[in-house]
């Protein structure tokens, strides 16, 4: 999932819809997300190549929203209701995450188990 | 329509309105046919543009404060910009009207010539109560201050200065200077200041709450209303409300500055020594921003008029020197401050050689001319000073009758700048030109060992171990079951006996839990080596810190490690194990000044400060982990938290959504 700058980036998404749940006066996902463009790459231990700068699920809360959606720790977030996560910094995913007016966020996300699915049903055929 | 919703429509009205008016003003400038103030207008309104931008995205405090200045100084100067479009305008209409109602009388009046205006070296005494300067206990109570001066259509600001109760004076080295002011000139002083407290607790709740709302990042729907809700939000300056309604200021998060202090300075107040002025002051004890002012600033006021500085007048005259009447000598004179020069030529000038000649030129020098001489064709211009109470009458003569008119021009214009300029022209005040001024150095805060320890370069390694060791018996207090962070296997040259396994969810993991465990460790003498960049790699596979349990399998190396002292340094066996890739959350410790790994039988070291700044980093990514479920921890220390594992740099963030 490394970029070449210059090229597009390609990847097998999955489509992911979470329904967020009130909390109190919260509106929660029920994951947590690390990574970011300000953030030091080198730490994420989900990321495959470490120089992704990219938004990784960190955690899943168990049987939250996100849980129930189909979300696994360790997914790459691509885009959240059509807006990139692929070059934004820490704070700006979050806050498209996050917005109050939305209840409903749709993702794209990427794992290395779906690109190993793909490969395999296409060897089938 | 929920108020968020509101707050949008308004916003954009108001940038309907912005539009509007920018065509109105790009319309007066073009009949004015005045493009530098329109580009002046246009540059500013991109600064301010900028400024708004790096606000809403900076996290640093000090980074949102330097920003917020500057967005101040920029709609200072599009409102002077904007009224002086006015003024002409207005001076136009005027004119027009003027000359075609033909009561206009002749337009002889002589203007004086501009000059330089410096203020440098500003200095505002504060007046902190006795026992708050001495004591110097509970929070400190910070603002952030700067100076607004403008001065005709200039408007400069000075570099921001924090300010808390150890300060006796708010002082500003800046030296600003500008460079086309009149005798009439009005330079106004401006003092701003921002609340800039970090601490949540105590004070009085207002404070507290003006601070929480302007300080808190990322709470944009509050921000938004009580920016709108402020009164005078829309007006960073005192300028009057009508010009606000021209450009309306965009509502931007951020900390906002609030004037304090003002004052006037004029040619009176103009001297080439330090003066003390009256400091009108705006604001009570109840504000945020307040400080307690003294109520004066002291400051240095010069001012260079240009018939002191440059040539006013410069030609050939024919001097009249020894008592014999025909007795003229060619000369190139030079008219500049209080004296005309007299040089043999005019490469004699160019070349710095000294005058033939010097006549005095002041208040007290009488001119006129003088009955025409038979032999030449022009009148001659008599000079008359006073030396020491002896009259002395200079005779000059000009080639032709426009030459002199036009020295007797010049020498009027010059006598009329004398009066007008007074004091300024006495004497050539100095003025030093600011130098090239160096960027602030901005430190953020971080709560990591290294920025509590204080560590002066003549210190030597003992220092450092002391306070290390001081550390480790605090942190060893706390010890409690847990593995110790896998760098520890760094100082252990034998394999690792049991690689630890952490259960993978642990219930709600506090600071403690993550040391090592004190018991079983022996702590031989061993001394951190200070230039331990330690990084989370181990003899054992995928090691990380105890802080990120997730679903990988931390394999924590060995606990019981033992420590031995170290004879060689540990940048060998370091820059082995960086070699190698890692994966996995990297310890969080900075190589600092200090090099040499002296063994000592100290308590080794190593755990504490690795702890330490383990446990800054832990704290930063253990707020947002650190809730089963779906609890959130309350808002303002989250976002204290969250402000603090932003600030740190070497964190890996991760925000619960």
């Amino acid at each position: 999932m490394s970029f070449i700058p210059g090229q597009p980036v390609s990847a097998v998404v999955q489509r992911i819809e979470i329904h967020k749940l009130y909390e109190g006066d919260n509106l929660i996902l029920g994951f947590s997300i690390g990574g970011g463009i300000d953030q030091d790459p080198t730490q994420n231990p989900f990321s495959e190549d470490k120089t992704d700068k990219g938004i990784y699920v960190t955690r899943v809360s168990k049987g939250g929203p996100a849980e129930v959606a189909g979300l696994r720790l360790g997914d790459k977030i691509m885009q959240v209701n059509g807006w990139d996560m692929t070059m934004v910094t820490h704070d700006q995913a979050r806050k498209k995450l996050t917005k109050k007016n939305e209840d409903v966020v749709r993702l794209l996300v990427t794992r290395k188990s779906l690109e190993e699915t793909v490969r395999q049903s296409m060897m089938q055929h | 329509m929920m108020p968020i919703e509101r707050l949008a429509d308004m916003e954009e009205k108001l940038r309907i309105l912005e539009d509007l008016n920018m065509i109105y003003i790009r319309q007066i400038a073009l009949s004015l046919k005045d493009s530098d103030i329109q580009k002046k207008i246009d540059y500013e309104i991109r600064m301010r543009e900028g400024a708004c931008k790096l606000l809403a995205a900076c996290s640093q405090r000090d980074q949102a404060l330097e920003a917020s200045k500057s967005l101040l100084t920029c709609n200072a100067r599009i409102m002077a910009y904007m009224s002086e479009l006015q003024r002409m305008k207005e001076a136009q209409v005027m004119q027009r009207v003027a000359r075609r109602s033909s009561d206009a009388g002749p337009m002889d009046d002589r203007s004086p010539c501009k000059g330089k205006v410096a203020i440098s070296d500003l200095r505002i005494p504060l007046m902190w109560k006795d026992t708050d300067y001495f004591k110097n206990k509970g929070e400190l109570h910070r603002c952030a201050v700067f100076c607004l001066l403008q001065l005709g259509g200039e408007i400069f600001d000075t570099d921001m200065v924090m300010v808390d109760r150890t300060l006796t004076d708010i002082c500003f080295d800046n030296t600003i200077v500008f460079n086309e002011a009149g005798p009439g000139f009005e330079l106004r002083v401006e003092l701003y200041s921002c609340c800039s407290e970090e601490d949540y607790s105590a004070g009085s709740t207002p404070r507290k709450l003006a601070s929480k709302l302007s300080s808190s990042l990322g709470r944009s729907a509050g921000k938004k209303m009580r920016a709108a809700l402020e009164p005078g939000a829309c007006s960073a300056t005192s300028n009057g409300g009508g010009a606000t309604i021209l450009l309306p200021v965009p509502s931007v998060q951020g900390p906002k500055y609030h004037l304090l202090a003002h004052t006037t300075l004029s040619l009176s107040h103009v001297q080439d020594s330090f003066r003390t002025h009256d400091l009108t002051i705006t604001g009570n004890e109840e504000c945020s921003y307040w400080l307690p002012l003294y109520g004066g600033v002291c400051c240095r006021l010069a001012a260079q008029p240009h018939c002191m500085t440059q040539q006013m007048m410069s030609g050939c005259l024919r001097v009249k020197l020894g008592g014999e009447p025909q007795g003229w000598t060619n000369v190139y004179g030079v008219l500049k401050g209080t004296n005309l020069f007299c040089y043999h030529q005019k490469e004699d000038m160019e070349a710095k050689v000294e005058p033939v000649l010097t006549i005095g030129i002041n208040k007290e020098t009488r001119i006129r001319a003088a009955e025409k001489d038979p032999h030449s064709k022009a009148q001659n211009i008599c000079i008359t000073n006073q030396y020491g109470g002896e009259e002395v009458t200079h005779t000059l003569a000009a080639d032709s009758r426009e030459d002199t008119q036009r020295w007797m021009e010049a020498f009027w214009q010059q006598f009329f700048d004398m009066s007008q300029w007074r004091q300024c022209c006495d004497d050539l005040m100095k003025i030093e030109l600011p130098s090239p001024r160096k960027p602030a150095i901005v430190t953020p805060k971080q709560g990591s060992l290294y920025h509590e320890m204080v560590i002066d370069k003549s210190d030597d390694i003992g220092t450092v171990t002391d306070i290390l060791a001081r550390r480790i018996e605090e942190f060893e207090l706390r010890a409690q079951l847990g593995s110790p962070p896998h760098w520890m296997a760094l100082f252990d040259e034998d394999p690792p006996h049991t690689p630890q396994h952490l259960p993978p969810h642990s219930p709600s993991p506090r600071l403690h839990s993550r040391q090592p465990r004190s018991p079983r460790c022996q702590r031989t003498p061993g001394l951190l080596s200070s230039n331990a960049s330690l990084t989370s790699d181990s003899d054992s596979p995928a090691s990380v810190s105890p802080c990120f349990r997730q679903a990988w399998s931390p394999v924590a190396s060995s606990s019981s490690g033992r420590f031995r002292p170290r004879t060689l340094s540990l940048d060998a066996k370091l820059s082995t194990l960086r070699g190698r890739g890692y994966n996995g959350f990297r310890c969080n410790c900075q190589p600092p000044t200090a090099s040499s790994v002296s063994p000592r039988p100290t308590q080794t070291a190593l755990s504490c400060s690795s702890s330490t700044s383990s446990s800054s980093s832990s704290e930063g990514s253990n707020s947002q982990e650190s809730d089963l479920g779906f609890s959130r921890p309350s808002g303002a220390r989250r976002s204290l938290r969250i402000l603090r594992a932003k600030l740190d740099p070497r964190n890996w963030l991760q925000s619960q959504v």
